[in-house]
């Protein structure tokens, strides 16, 4: 089997399923809450991850709040902070743009409902946003209180200058909040909370080697948000719920084994992507996205006259794993938002087809890769034609 | 040889998807989304055989018997091929069969295309019916027997489609699927059309008509006739009323009275006596030849002229474009749009759809 849906989920790296091998086994654990000896050994697990991720991205421990992953990170962001933004009588609006995860989406569709002013930032064919723009827009619209866009794309791989960013948008508006998206950009770029700026960082363990089910909202010590649960002071009220000690152990590891080898897995996968982008553009595939900002693993490709769908099943009957990018509205293959958004129409939208390399992608896995595409591709064409003139 | 097989989440496409990787071919599922059922699922509507719990049930037949499956969406061609049609046919006073349709324009077109661009070699669907030596015939099960429905599958697709199930019964298949632990073994037989789920088909056209832009006056409440002209009722709107039906309506009097003609013109729907309510000849448009003589020439034949009714003896002769079908005995409710099929005891040699009646 080749994956090349890493964007999707990364399998556990196996020192960090070792270490929670280690903890799985351990017997003087109990919930970090509890005051007596058994809480006290969970809380230094707990508090060790949180001092990990604190470190992973230049961040301070008291400022980590941990989720179930980045799309509660992302909603506890949104919702949290724009509701408490909203009760204090400040700016609440969000801008954001139409690139977005559907955890970010999602919820700010949520706060629309709700009645809070939200506004779209404009992105060029290639999904780049222009940081003025982002100045620009905050200085006309004295109601936005939150801007939130993501540090790499989920599906074009596309990579912003979120310090930038964040800059434009203070010099705008000194009192904004920056939310950052980073849940994949940690392990693929440097990534600096402090160093950026923001005020809001959300970042996923299993995105990173890290096991399902752990993620964090990274912010100011200081942060007032309205929590999405009720009914613990866990994570200082910002997340009530017992912490999942086992989780958050492997996505401590996890998180300081990406940031540590960061450069090195960068630049595995660039050369593995290069390679790949070079084949596939021998196979007169459309690359989508920004040629020269990413996050070095992702390619966003589309074949002309071949349905997405089709090259996905293809691949998998071929024992290789990418995915669409179509998002699933009830389980019907909706075209991407994301290329949507880039300007393309709803029949090139739905030819587009994700790969996302982990480090461990081989030139060899690359080349199978690309054999079995120059294999499906004419057939795939030639019932797409025929698809086509059937109705 | 990778076999594509067509899952609509019912036990029959899993039990003949489970026949064909009992025989050891790289089988993949495929269950096709031919219209958005999330609405109809919220209300409570579900179970018709493309809502996402069909799909689940497919996928999970799928898991049991340790092959891939994909859904895809034919929610484009299905509206375009079937359900559009559908609305047309009601809307002109005919009686139109969509699942003939879809398996003309829907299974045995783009899925089959679909198939062949998963560099398959055959597809394989749960219809109760066979292929032999090139031919299709009845399905065993006369009960079950889906011939009828494929007479337009197209000579081409008889080489390219497998119908595992059809030397078998409803009993066999049920048992059999129990027995490898299909979680749909005993799910129920669907009775209704998949895109109308709640059974009201008159609600479909209303709307879809609507959007298509076609005049919806013949959709409104209109006089019933007798054979003289006199009005003796009121119907629903034409598209409620079927030739050959006798319920539905507010007749006066007590005789038994079978719908004869639907004049969209006028929304007149003419109704009469059972004898009355008999053809004789049927006109065939749209012909599809699987087994059938040339133009000009003659055959005997059993020729189905609906779903549930027994074939009939007839001669049928094959002009340029139609077919002429004269049957031995009248036979009743034969329906504009509904399908004549032509048979050579349990083979399908052809049909094509009822234009006019005599």
């Amino acid at each position: 089997m080749i994956d090349l849906d890493h964007n999707a989920t990364t399998p556990l790296d196996p020192r960090v399923r070792a270490s929670m091998g280690e903890l799985l086994a351990r017997e003087d654990l109990g919930n970090p809450s509890s005051q007596h000896g058994r809480g006290r050994q969970a809380r230094e697990v707990v508090e060790a991850a949180r001092r990990r991720v604190a470190q992973a991205v230049e961040a301070e421990p008291l400022g980590v709040t941990f989720t179930s992953g980045g799309t509660e990170a992302n909603n506890l962001a949104i919702l949290g902070v724009a509701r408490a933004l909203a009760k204090a009588g400040r700016p609440h609006g969000v801008l954001t743009s139409a690139l977005e995860h559907p955890s970010v989406a999602a919820a700010i569709d949520v706060l629309a409902a709700e009645g809070h002013p939200v506004k779209r930032i404009e992105v060029d064919a290639q999904g780049r946003i222009d940081p003025d723009m982002v100045a620009a827009r905050l200085g006309a619209e004295p109601r936005l209180g939150i801007v939130s866009l993501a540090a790499a794309n989920h599906e074009l791989g596309n990579a912003y200058d979120i310090a930038a960013i964040a800059r434009a948008a203070r010099e705008a508006s000194p009192q904004v909040r920056v939310h950052c998206d980073a849940v994949q950009a940690v392990g693929k770029l440097p990534v600096s909370f402090r160093g950026w700026g923001v005020d809001l960082l959300s970042i996923s363990a299993h995105k990173l080697g890290g096991p399902a089910g752990a993620g964090a909202l990274v912010h100011d010590r200081g942060l007032k948000l309205q929590a999405l649960r009720h009914g613990g002071a866990q994570e200082r009220g910002r997340r009530p719920g017992t912490e999942a000690t086992l989780l958050v152990h492997g996505f401590g590891h996890a998180i300081s084994l990406a940031a540590s080898e960061q450069p090195a897995r960068h630049a595995n996968m660039a050369a593995r992507r290069s390679r790949l982008v070079r084949g596939l553009q021998a196979l007169g595939a459309r690359i989508h996205g920004d040629p020269d900002h990413h996050t070095g693993n992702t390619v966003n490709v589309g074949f002309e006259g071949t349905e997405g769908e089709l090259v996905m099943m293809n691949l998998d009957l071929a024992g290789i794993a990418v995915s669409t990018g179509a998002a699933c509205s009830a389980g019907l293959p909706e075209p991407s938002p994301v290329l949507l958004a880039l300007g393309q129409s709803v029949p090139l939208a739905r030819e587009a087809v994700r790969m996302s390399l982990s480090p461990n992608t081989s030139d060899a896995d690359i080349d199978a890769v690309l054999t079995a595409l120059a294999e499906a591709l004419p057939r795939i064409r030639k019932a797409g034609t025929a698809v086509r003139s059937a109705s | 040889m990778r076999v594509v097989v067509a899952m609509s989440g019912g036990v029959d496409s899993s039990m003949a998807a489970a026949r064909i990787v009992d025989e050891g071919h790289d089988v993949v599922g495929i269950t096709m989304r031919l219209y958005d059922a999330s609405e109809d699922e919220r209300r409570g509507r579900g179970g018709s055989c493309c809502s996402p719990a069909e799909v689940d049930m497919a996928r999970r037949a799928c898991g049991v018997l340790g092959i891939p499956h994909y859904s895809v969406d034919e929610r484009e061609h299905f509206e375009a091929e079937v359900i559009d049609p559908f609305v047309r046919d009601y809307v002109a006073g005919r009686t139109p069969n969509p699942c003939t349709r879809c398996n003309q324009h829907i299974k045995f077109g783009p899925l089959l295309t679909r198939a062949q661009a998963l560099g398959a070699d055959v597809l394989v669907t749960g219809h109760y019916a066979r292929i032999e030596d090139g031919a299709l015939l009845r399905g065993v099960d006369p009960r079950k027997d889906q011939s009828y429905f494929l007479f337009a599958m197209g000579k081409d697709a008889l080489s390219q489609v497998r119908f595992p199930l059809g030397g078998m019964t409803k009993d066999e298949v049920r048992e059999q699927a129990e027995r490898l632990g299909l979680p749909n073994a005993q799910a129920p037989d669907s009775q209704e059309l998949c895109f109308v789920p709640g059974g009201d088909h008159g609600v479909v056209v209303e709307r879809r008509a609507a959007a298509l832009g076609l005049s919806t006056d013949a959709l409104a409440p209109g006089p019933v006739v007798d054979g003289r002209g006199q009005e003796i009722g009121e119907h629903q709107g034409i598209h409620r009323v079927t030739v050959g039906q006798r319920r539905g309506m507010q007749i006066r009097g007590t005789d038994k009275r079978y719908v004869l003609r639907v004049i969209p013109e006028s929304r007149t729907v003419v109704v009469g006596s059972a004898e009355q309510a008999t053809a004789r000849r049927l006109y065939v448009e749209e012909l599809q030849d699987l087994a059938l003589p040339p133009v000009g020439g003659s055959m005997r034949a059993a020729v189905q002229w609906r779903h549930r009714s027994a074939p009939a003896p007839a001669t049928v002769s094959i002009e340029a474009d139609r077919a002429v079908v004269e049957f031995d005995e009248p036979v009743g409710a034969a329906a504009c749009g509904q399908a004549a099929v032509i048979y050579d005891g349990d083979r399908v040699c052809g049909g094509g759809w009822i234009a006019a009646t005599e």
